[in-house]
């Protein structure tokens, strides 16, 4: 795909309508973002249950469309997913953002790995491939912040 | 000034990049180089290399008188008196540090104040910040007005009793402001203020003359000027080079060598330690050669009608906002795209051969001020023609149309 094309679908699909936008009400774990050359900004908000599944999942956030697509396709990926599963598509994402060819996930159904592997257009262009990764790396440190004990009994 | 001959002397023009005829319009970020800039390099390198200063072998007396021959040609092309007020550094970079570190070392007390603008690129910043750390001096910031220069009034206004150092941008990498270095010198100098200039921007797009701008300070990147990489030159005045201590020691820079005592060599030899870029600062006399050959006066004249060509046509595409809007400006345009983030711009400009500038451009502080956290950056050289702007402007519109903007 070229990047052209990755805009075009990335802009109609999640650009014009990013996906849950906004703070998740009652959200137990969250982290922000920071790219200070970009001056992109991400703010991603959590809701584990106590079964440690993503409930919901939302984000807050200004920059380029790569990286408010991303976190748009990313919110709707790990919604319904537990914690483990989640940070193993986020480590997926990762390695074929940076140098796998594909998805190995089995977390992924394959129309979600069809959805993500639109992003892979940023990997031409290392510039901008942390713009795409900078929400996946925010959410491994929202959920890294739930595994503290204190954060695990806020669940209940 | 014919361009079409111009550009024909830049090989990389005849390449296709990813398809496209290349439209450069990044020289503020760095100038591509003329076919005798290159040539030189590799032919130095074939033909008559040796290391500069040291050996009194025929090859190593030839590369010396080169090298030499450089200097000469520097100092005549910016017009300073002494041959030895030039000293090669690794870029500007190194230059602006060089100032600020000796000076720090020699001259300035702790809460001494050094003014700088909110135009200043990084690298006149972050050496004045470390002296700010180390010796507790403080720096003040002459602020931009709403066409986002700065004028001579409120350098004026900025000045105090402590104010040490006047360390200014000749021309804004982001705006194109031009700033009135002669006037800002000699108020400065009534004050018994040391002024010195980041003439990355100011040495490409206009005309210099040291004796005239009559500041103490011009630092220079000889990459933006056609040049090679690797290569910058310091102007300094020869009163305060011998002034100011060393800043980096090893061969080359020294006098005498003991156990108990060490005494340092005379200029320029004292700032150039070590083994400097020694193919660099040959080839560069061919971009000099290169420019003087257009004539600085066509360069300029020719700049001027791009800049204001490429102007009309961005203030006339809706959505296109311009940044600034200097009197005096020269060789940069930068904008921003009504809901279209610069890092997308660049990118989907570059699918068209058309290669800009997204970011701060290391003008953070700039940036912050107009709270804008990037901004797209068109800037030109020798070789670009009014139908590069065309290309830029037809480019622009093809990312609104991408982003459903009109």
């Amino acid at each position: 795909m070229n990047l052209k094309e990755l805009y075009q679908e990335i802009i109609l699909e999640h650009g014009k309508n990013p996906r849950n936008l906004g703070k998740t009400d009652n959200f137990n774990k969250d982290a922000k973002g920071h790219n200070p050359l970009c001056g992109d900004n991400v703010h991603v908000y959590l809701k584990l249950n106590g079964q440690k599944i993503v409930e919901d999942i939302s984000f807050e956030g200004s920059g380029c469309a790569i990286s408010m697509a991303s976190a748009s396709i990313m919110t709707d990926l790990i919604k319904g997913k537990n914690e483990h599963e989640a940070k193993e598509i986020v480590e997926d994402f990762l390695g074929m953002i940076k140098e796998n060819p594909k998805l190995n996930s089995e977390n992924l159904k394959e129309d979600e790995k069809t959805k993500l592997m639109c992003l892979s257009g940023v990997k031409q262009y290392p510039m901008r491939v942390k713009c795409a990764t900078l929400s996946w790396h925010t959410l491994i440190s929202a959920i890294d912040n739930t595994q503290e004990e204190i954060n695990s009994e806020k669940l209940d | 000034m014919n361009i079409d001959t111009i550009k024909k002397e830049f090989p990389i023009f005849d390449e296709k990049i990813q398809n496209n005829d290349l439209v450069y319009l990044d020289s503020a970020n760095s100038s591509q180089k003329p076919k005798v800039v290159i040539d030189r390099i590799n032919e130095f390198y074939t033909k008559e290399f040796s290391n500069v200063g040291r050996s009194v072998h025929y090859l190593a007396v030839a590369a010396t008188n080169l090298y030499e021959n450089t200097r000469a040609s520097v100092q005549k092309f910016i017009n300073a008196k002494d041959k030895n007020e030039i000293v090669f550094t690794k870029g500007a970079t190194e230059a602006l540090n060089l100032v600020a570190n000796t000076l720090g070392q020699n001259y300035l007390q702790e809460g001494d104040e050094v003014l700088i603008t909110e135009l200043e690129h990084h690298s006149n910043y972050v050496p004045w910040h470390f002296l700010r750390k180390s010796k507790k001096i403080k720096i003040n910031f002459a602020e931009i007005n709403d066409d986002i220069e700065i004028t001579l009034e409120e350098i004026e206004k900025k000045i105090t009793s402590r104010t040490k150092i006047i360390s200014i941008t000749h021309l804004s990498n982001v705006t194109g402001a031009i700033l009135p270095i002669k006037e800002i010198t000699e108020l400065a100098h009534s004050k018994g203020i040391v002024v010195v200039v980041d003439g990355c921007q100011g040495a490409p797009h206009l005309k210099l003359d040291m004796q005239d701008l009559d500041c103490d300070f011009y630092a220079i990147s000889c990459h933006k000027m056609y040049g090679p990489t690797g290569l910058g030159v310091l102007y300094g005045k020869k009163k305060w080079l011998e002034e100011l201590p060393p800043y980096q020691g090893g061969g080359g820079m020294i006098n005498e060598v003991k156990k108990d005592r060490i005494s340092y060599g005379n200029l320029p030899n004292k700032f150039e330690a070590g083994t400097m870029a020694t193919a660099q600062v040959i080839a560069f006399d061919q971009s000099i050669k290169f420019l003087e050959r257009i004539g600085i006066d066509n360069v300029v004249k020719h700049e001027a009608d791009l800049i204001e060509y490429g102007q009309e046509l961005l203030q006339k595409n809706n959505s296109v906002k311009l940044i600034g809007n200097p009197k005096n400006k020269g060789g940069v345009l930068s904008f921003t795209i009504e809901g279209i983030h610069p890092h997308d711009v660049a990118t989907i400009l570059d699918e068209d051969g058309v290669a800009i500038r997204a970011g701060h451009h290391c003008c953070q502080i700039l940036h912050d001020k107009l709270n804008i956290p990037a901004s797209s950056r068109a800037s030109v050289g020798v070789y670009n023609t009014r139908n590069d702007l065309d290309k830029l402007n037809e480019a622009i519109n093809n990312c609104k149309k991408i982003f459903n903007q009109k």
